[in-house]
C-alpha cells in the first residue's frame, strides 16, 4: 500500500533577523490510507510547523516530502495550490469561515477553485452539509451559527472534495467541552467511514482519540507510538 | 482562469463592496467625474461637429469662390489690398474659358447697408448684386418664394431676396413675401427669403440680400468693387481639379506671367475647417487634461481603497489560499473588485450625465432653438468608450494591490487576526 504522506530527514529554519530558529530539526513520519494520527507537543515543538510542512501549505528547508508518491519539493505554487484543494481538507482552531458568506457557499469555496459547475457544486455541498448535520442551516452566515455549528460547516467544507487527508488543527481548541465532544465523535465517524485524519493538538485526551500519537519536542520526533486504547464515546 | 471562478469574483465583489457601502461610493468618485468629462466633453464636441457640418454644406461643399480677399486670412493684408480688383470683364472671360464648372456666377457686394420696412430698420447688412443662376447653389437655396429670374435680371427689376436673418429681423411675426422694403433710398420687392445657413459663429451669413445684379451696379455702382466669382463643381469629387484649372484660367484672365504670385484667392468652405480644427483641439485638449487628471486622482483613490481592503482581507485570503485557491484566483478577485468599483462609478457617471444632457438639450431647444439639432442622448459610442475605460482604469488600479495579495504568505495569512 502506497503511503499517502512520507517525510523523510525535513528540517526547517527560519531566519528572524540574524538570528536563525531551526523549528524541525530532523522529522521523517509515514502516514497511510486510513490511519488517525495525532501530532502533539508543547508549543514551540514545531507541530505547527509541521502541520503547515503537511498541509502543503510551506515547504521544507531540506529534506524529502512525497505525497502519493509526488515529491512536494519539486512542485510550484500552483500545484501546491492543487494538492491544497484535491487532497487536502484543512479544519482550523477558529473555523476560518468567510464572514460574510452562508454556509453552503462557504463549503462549496474549494470547488470554485476546482472549477467545478454551479449545480454540481451546490449538489455537493447539500450533501456534506446533510452529512455534518445542517441541513436546516445551510443559509446562515457564520455569525448566526453557534462555536460547534460554525466547526461542522468547516468540517463540510474540508470533506467537499473527498481529500486524501483531512488535517484538523486543534479542532475544539475554541469549543466548550460538550460541543467539542460532539466535533470529536464526528471526526471518530468520518475515521470510520474510510478517511484519513490527522490531529493536531496539545490536548492529551484529544489526542486519545486518535490510533496513533506522534509527538514533537524541539524539532524532533520524540515519540511516534500505537495508541491501544483510542477514546470513542 | 475558469469562467466560473469570474462569475464568483463578481458576486464576492460585490457582496464586499455593499459591506462598505460608503467606502465604495466615495471610491468611486473620482471615476465618477473623470467619466463624466469624457461624456459631456464628447457630447458638446459632437454638437459642435454637427453645428459645423450644417454650415459648412450650406456654404457648399461644391462651391469656391474666386476673389481678391482670402477667407482664410492667413496671408498678409497689404499685399491682398494692393490686388488689383477684378472686374467685370476678367469675370465673363473666366467663365467662358472654364469648362470644369458647372456654373460661374458674379458677385458684387456692398457691406454695412441698412435695411428697412416701415418704421423699422436694421443695418449691418451685406447686399449682393449677382445672377438668377446662384439660386441654382445651395447657398441659394430659397425657403419661401423664389430667386430671381433672368428675365427680372434683364429688365433691372427691383426685387430682393432676403437671407433668413434679415427676414426674421425685420418681419418677426409678418410675412415678408411681396412686401416692400427699402436699402438706401431704393424701394425692392420681396420675391424670396433663403433657407437659414449659418450656425454659431457663422451666423452674418443669414444677414445678406440679394438683388440682380444690373439692378446693384445701377444703384450702388460697380466702380472701386472687386467682382467675386462663384464657382459651381460638376461634384465634390471634382473640386481638386475645378480648384487647380481655375487657377490656371484666372493666372489667363489676370494677365499673369510665370514667375508672378497668383493676384486673387480661390476660397472654398474647407478654409474654415482650419479654423474649427483649432478650437476642436483646443476642446480636446482642455478636456484631455481635465479627464486625465480626473482619472489620475480617481486611480490613486481606488488603488488606496484596494490596498486597504488586501490588508483588511488577509485573515481571507489565507483562507483562500489553504483551500486551494491559486495566486491568478486571488489577482482575479481584486482586479474584479477594482474594475467593479470603476464600472459602477461609470454607470452613476452615464446616468448623471444623461439627466444633463437631457435637461441641456431642453434649455438649448428654449433658448437657442437655431442649435435645437444637437442631440439629447448619449452617443452609444460614448456609452462603450466609458465603459471601457472605466474597467481599464480598475485593472491599472488593482494591478498592485492584487499581486500583494497574491503574493502574501499563506501562512502568515492565515495567523492574521
Amino acid at each position: 500500500m502506497q503511503p499517502i504522506i512520507q517525510i523523510e530527514h525535513i528540517t526547517k529554519v527560519y531566519e528572524m533577523g540574524t538570528e536563525e530558529v531551526h523549528a524541525l530539526r530532523d522529522v521523517s513520519l509515514t502516514i497511510n490510507p486510513n490511519e488517525y494520527v495525532a501530532i502533539m507537543g508543547p508549543s514551540g515543538s514545531g507541530k505547527s510547523t509541521l502541520m503547515n510542512m503537511l498541509g502543503c501549505l510551506d515547504t521544507p528547508t531540506s529534506g524529502i516530502y512525497n505525497f502519493k508518491g509526488l515529491d512536494v519539493n519539486d512542485m510550484d505554487d500552483n500545484d501546491l495550490a492543487e494538492i491544497r484543494n484535491k487532497e487536502i481538507g484543512f479544519v482550523f482552531q477558529t473555523f476560518n469561515l468567510l464572514p460574510r458568506a452562508s454556509s453552503l457557499r462557504n463549503v462549496e469555496l474549494p470547488l470554485i477553485y476546482a472549477g467545478e459547475s454551479t449545480s454540481k457544486r451546490k449538489e455537493r455541498a447539500i450533501q456534506v452539509l446533510t452529512n455534518v448535520g445542517l441541513h436546516d442551516r445551510m443559509h446562515h452566515k457564520p455569525n448566526e451559527l453557534s462555536g460547534g455549528q460554525r466547526q461542522r460547516v468547516a468540517i463540510a467544507r474540508a470533506l467537499i472534495t473527498n481529500p486524501a487527508i483531512i488535517l484538523a488543527d486543534e479542532p475544539t481548541g475554541n469549543l466548550d467541552s460538550k460541543t467539542g465532544i460532539e466535533i470529536m465523535k464526528l471526526l471518530d465517524d468520518l475515521h470510520q467511514k474510510g478517511n484519513t485524519i490527522i490531529l493536531v493538538t496539545h490536548e492529551e485526551d484529544i489526542a486519545r482519540h486518535a490510533h496513533r500519537i506522534v509527538r514533537l519536542k524541539d524539532g524532533l520526533v520524540e515519540v511516534d507510538e500505537v495508541n491501544p486504547n483510542p477514546t470513542v464515546y | 482562469m475558469k469562467i466560473s471562478e469570474i462569475v464568483e469574483s463578481v458576486r464576492f465583489s460585490l457582496q464586499s463592496l455593499r459591506a462598505n457601502k460608503t467606502r465604495s461610493s466615495l471610491t468611486s468618485l473620482g471615476v465618477v467625474i473623470g467619466i463624466g468629462f469624457v461624456v459631456l466633453m464628447g457630447w458638446s464636441l459632437n454638437g459642435l461637429e454637427q453645428a459645423w457640418e450644417k454650415t459648412i454644406s450650406i456654404v457648399g461643399a461644391d462651391m469656391m469662390y474666386v476673389d481678391k480677399w482670402d477667407w482664410a486670412g492667413n496671408k498678409k493684408w497689404n499685399t491682398i489690398r494692393s490686388r488689383k480688383d477684378i472686374s467685370f470683364e476678367q469675370v465673363k472671360l473666366f467663365s467662358e474659358t472654364n469648362t470644369y464648372a458647372e456654373l460661374t456666377i458674379p458677385l458684387l457686394r456692398s457691406w454695412g447697408k441698412r435695411i428697412g420696412y416701415n418704421a423699422n430698420s436694421i443695418g449691418g447688412i451685406a447686399v449682393m448684386g449677382t445672377e438668377s443662376s446662384y439660386g441654382q447653389t445651395s447657398a441659394g437655396n430659397i425657403e419661401q418664394g423664389r430667386f430671381f429670374t433672368e428675365f427680372e435680371e434683364e429688365r433691372t427689376a427691383n426685387v430682393i431676396v432676403l437671407g433668413s436673418g434679415v427676414a426674421s429681423s425685420l418681419f418677426p411675426n409678418a410675412d415678408a413675401l411681396g412686401k416692400s422694403v427699402k436699402v438706401g433710398k431704393f424701394s425692392f420687392q420681396v420675391i424670396g427669403i433663403l433657407e437659414k445657413r449659418g450656425f454659431l459663429f457663422m451666423d452674418f451669413i443669414d444677414n445678406q440680400v440679394f438683388v440682380p445684379l444690373k439692378t446693384f451696379v445701377n444703384y450702388f455702382g460697380s466702380s472701386r468693387r472687386s467682382y467675386s466669382i462663384a464657382v459651381k463643381a460638376f461634384s465634390v469629387a471634382g473640386m481638386d481639379q475645378l480648384r487647380e484649372e481655375s487657377r490656371g484660367y484666372m493666372r489667363n484672365v489676370r494677365g499673369l506671367t510665370a514667375n508672378e504670385d497668383d493676384d486673387f484667392s480661390i476660397n472654398e468652405s474647407k478654409a474654415f475647417d482650419d479654423n474649427i480644427k483649432d478650437i476642436r483641439l483646443y476642446i480636446w485638449s482642455i478636456g484631455l487634461g481635465l479627464t486625465f487628471l480626473s482619472f489620475i486622482v480617481g486611480i490613486i483613490g481606488i488603488m488606496n481603497i484596494m490596498f486597504v481592503s488586501v490588508a483588511e482581507r488577509t485573515k481571507e485570503i489565507g483562507i483562500r489560499r489553504a483551500l486551494g485557491a491559486k495566486k491568478s484566483s486571488i489577482i482575479t478577485q481584486f482586479l474584479v473588485e477594482a474594475s467593479l468599483l470603476c464600472f459602477i462609478g461609470a454607470i452613476v457617471a452615464l446616468i448623471g450625465c444623461s439627466i444633463i444632457i437631457f435637461i441641456g438639450k431642453v434649455l438649448i431647444v428654449k433658448f437657442y432653438p437655431d442649435l435645437s439639432f444637437i442631440s439629447g442622448y448619449l452617443p452609444p459610442s460614448l456609452l462603450l468608450i466609458a465603459s471601457s475605460v472605466s474597467l481599464f482604469v480598475g485593472v491599472l488600479a488593482g494591478l498592485v494591490p492584487a499581486i500583494r495579495a497574491a503574493n502574501l504568505d499563506p501562512v502568515e495569512s492565515l495567523r492574521f487576526e
